[in-house]
């Protein structure tokens, strides 16, 4: 069974962009949505193992949702990857800091990205 | 009116007298003598011939006496008035009985003229003259020279008349001293009553001067509405309080002046702060630590400005940029300090905005782009469709201008950061020499492709500086990509590392077309570009050098430049090592301390 991935971003292109990467790795998309409320909503209903979230959306932001995430045992399990256009290691470590497991600055290579999360999520092993 | 009198006074003027009026008293006498002789009948002439000539004489001298008073030119020529009046009196003996003549007494009158003249000499003069008066009837042979009394009468009438002309040589003689000393005493008053009318009126114009001054100083007091400007003495007790002031802080000079310090006015943890910035002993003599360490540069006679916090008395706390300055008396002693203080809530408010423009325009161009670069990346990574080699091509230029479009984003992201003063900056231990091989050995791949050598010199091991070291990598591919674009093929492109005293040096010199020396100044500022780039059509935006250089300045370091035109160029890039500049004073408060764990990220307030 492959693993199950959130996708959050305002921006329909990076969403495609990730959304390809994601399924490339052999994740299984669960939902694409564009504001942060919409994927809190999804990660509680569909209680994925990765949300790739974008720091700045409307609504909740990545970071928010990080926080609302680790604070609430259920969702223990999901994990978090921040997508941020800010590349300054301040943010960076703001984003580390609110629990997420990876981080991701834009520009990123789609290659990379796959690698990653292929890395992360072997086919079959959840 | 006036002249006419002053005039007619200056003839009779008795300390000096004119020849007429000198003469005036024989002329009455005469007149007398004359009427005597038509009275008295007793009183006869004896030579009417003599007689008539003697006032003709005594006639020609009075008009002569009084031509010559008009004439101060000829004054003195007036000595012969009284020797022609001693012939006149003569003559007027000799027709009057000679001897027996009751006119002789005449002759003391020109006698007195003569010996009241200055000099010793007229009292001679005076005794010839009255020889010549008495001796005259015998010359004419009026009276024969018979008797001894006759020979008497004209020895001894002029010896008498010698002694009175030397009595009233002298007499004239002191008396001329001492109207010379009053007239010396009467310049002298007149110099010192001139010297008080100089005086006075120089008090006048320094008055004049000095009300002018004091309203000018009124008038930019009171102009001064929007700083608040507070004078103190050098306890800080506040004695001057403009009306900036009591806008900004909400209270009147009269319940500030010589009631309040300054430092009431003060956020107190800034004071103990900077108290401790500046390294202040504690228990020493700075009595109050607070109001010395707000005070100290001031006292030592530099103009200081810095960014403090203003409480009112409502409690509203207003960043201001505060500018202190000594006052001193005419001794230079400091007594006072005058503190005008600028509100730059607007200015933090301007610099908070730019601040989120920035963030903005960020994410908005790089989000584009990341797309732009991410599907162009799938495309090439297609296998189910690989491109054709054209296409390859194709998508490398699109690609390559994307990457450059985030360069300039970054670029501008960090200008836009390091204008608004401050930049996020990573510190922690940097080995130099590693960030200028890394460097060195990522540009050879590009110099080697330009037909240009790389040199790589350390001269020095070990030199660790604090810094950021991503920041300082930026640097040296800044001036090392700089260098080889602007370096034609053949050229050399040489990295040196080495110490001097307490600095690490980094050096890029370059064979290339070299700056021109009146481009230098503007070399640092943004979106400059040398002639020789533009004419050379080597590509950049501008942004490069003043990046670099905020890093540097950022670092306390110091980027510098020397060029020769189609000689070459050479930066350098010297940083304070670690364990340098740590010791304590004014002007090593603003550097960063090294420490043992520094800070992961310090922001700069100003660079």
């Amino acid at each position: 069974m492959s693993a199950r991935v959130v996708i959050a971003d305002d921006d329909a292109d990076i969403r495609g962009l990730v959304t390809i990467a994601a399924r490339k790795a052999g994740l299984d998309v669960l939902a694409s949505v564009s504001d942060g409320d919409a994927a809190l909503e999804a990660i509680r209903d569909r209680l994925p193992d990765l949300a790739i979230l974008d720091v700045a959306m409307p609504g909740l932001t990545g970071v928010e949702i990080c926080r609302i995430v680790r604070a609430d045992v259920t969702l223990a399990s999901v994990r978090i990857l921040l997508v941020s256009a800010s590349a300054d290691e301040a943010s960076v470590r703001a984003g580390l800091e609110s629990g997420a497991a990876d981080y991701l600055s834009k520009p990123f290579s789609p290659r990379d990205l796959t690698a990653r999360l292929s890395a992360q999520f072997p086919e079959g092993s959840e | 009116m006036k002249s006419f009198y002053s005039r007619v006074m200056s003839y009779l003027v008795v300390d000096h007298p004119s020849p007429a009026l000198k003469q005036l008293p024989l002329v009455v006498a005469f007149v007398i003598a004359l009427v005597i002789l038509a009275v008295v009948p007793e009183v006869t002439v004896t030579n009417i011939g003599l007689v008539i000539t003697g006032v003709a004489v005594l006639v020609g001298a009075t008009i002569l006496a009084a031509s010559l008073s008009f004439s101060a030119k000829y004054e003195r020529w007036s000595i012969l008035v009284p020797i022609i009046d001693f012939v006149a009196i003569g003559l007027f003996r000799a027709g009057t009985g000679s001897s027996v003549s009751v006119f002789g007494a005449m002759v003391i009158l020109p006698v007195i003229w003569v010996a009241g003249e200055k000099g010793r000499g007229y009292v001679v003069l005076a005794a010839i003259g009255s020889f010549i008066a008495v001796m005259l009837p015998f010359v004419f042979g009026v009276s024969p020279l018979e008797t001894g009394s006759d020979v008497a009468r004209g020895i001894f009438a002029p010896i008498v008349y010698l002694f009175a002309a030397a009595i009233i040589n002298e007499l004239t003689r002191q008396s001329r001293v001492q109207v010379d000393s009053i007239n010396a005493l009467a310049q002298e008053k007149e110099k010192m009553l001139q010297r008080t009318f100089e005086y006075a009126s120089q008090l006048e114009e320094s008055e004049v001067r000095y009300r002018a001054t004091d309203r000018l100083l009124r008038s930019v007091w009171g102009a001064v509405t929007v700083q608040s400007v507070i004078g103190t003495d050098t306890t800080g007790l506040i004695d001057a309080w403009n009306q900036g002031a009591s806008r900004m802080l909400g209270l009147t000079p009269d319940q500030t002046q010589g009631k309040r310090y300054v430092l009431d006015f003060h956020l107190q943890e800034e004071l103990e702060q900077r108290a401790r910035e500046l390294n202040y002993p504690p228990g020493e003599t700075v009595l109050n630590p607070g109001f010395s360490a707000l005070v100290e540069n001031a006292r030592l006679g530099e103009v200081e400005s810095r960014d403090w916090t203003y409480v009112s008395t409502d409690g509203t706390q207003i960043p201001v940029s505060l500018t202190v300055t000594r006052r001193v008396d005419e001794d230079g002693e400091i007594v006072g300090y005058l503190f005008v203080a600028t509100d730059v809530t607007k200015e933090r408010e301007v610099s908070r905005l730019k601040d989120e423009f920035v963030g903005l325009i960020s994410h908005e161009l790089r989000t584009p782009l990341s797309s732009i670069l991410g599907y162009l990346e799938l495309m090439k990574d297609d296998e189910e469709h690989p491109l054709s080699e054209e296409q390859e091509q194709f998508l490398a230029v699109a690609e390559r201008n994307a990457h450059r479009l985030l360069r300039l984003v970054g670029d501008l992201l960090f200008t836009a950061q390091v204008e608004s003063g401050k930049f996020p900056l990573d510190l922690k231990d940097v080995e130099l020499d590693q960030i200028v091989a890394a460097t060195v050995e990522s540009a050879r791949p590009v110099a080697t492709a330009a037909g240009i050598t790389m040199v790589e010199e350390i001269l020095a091991d070990g030199l660790v500086t604090v810094g950021d070291p991503l920041r300082l990598g930026q640097v040296c591919d800044n001036l090392i990509s700089n260098a080889i674009k602007f370096t034609p093929r053949g050229g050399t492109v040489t990295v040196s590392l080495s110490k001097s005293d307490s600095d690490a040096v980094i050096t890029v010199r370059d064979t290339g077309m070299g700056i021109a020396a009146s481009e230098l100044d503007q070399l640092f500022s943004r979106f400059f570009r040398a002639t020789t780039a533009t004419r050379n059509a080597v590509p950049g935006v501008g942004l490069g050098l003043t990046i670099s250089k905020a890093i540097v300045t950022a670092h306390h370091g110091e980027l510098g430049v020397r060029s020769e035109e189609g000689v070459g160029t050479q930066f350098s890039v010297t940083l304070p090592l670690t364990g340098a500049g740590v010791s304590a004073g004014a002007t090593t408060v603003t550097r960063a301390r090294p420490s043992a764990s520094p800070p992961p990220s310090v922001w700069y307030p100003s660079i």
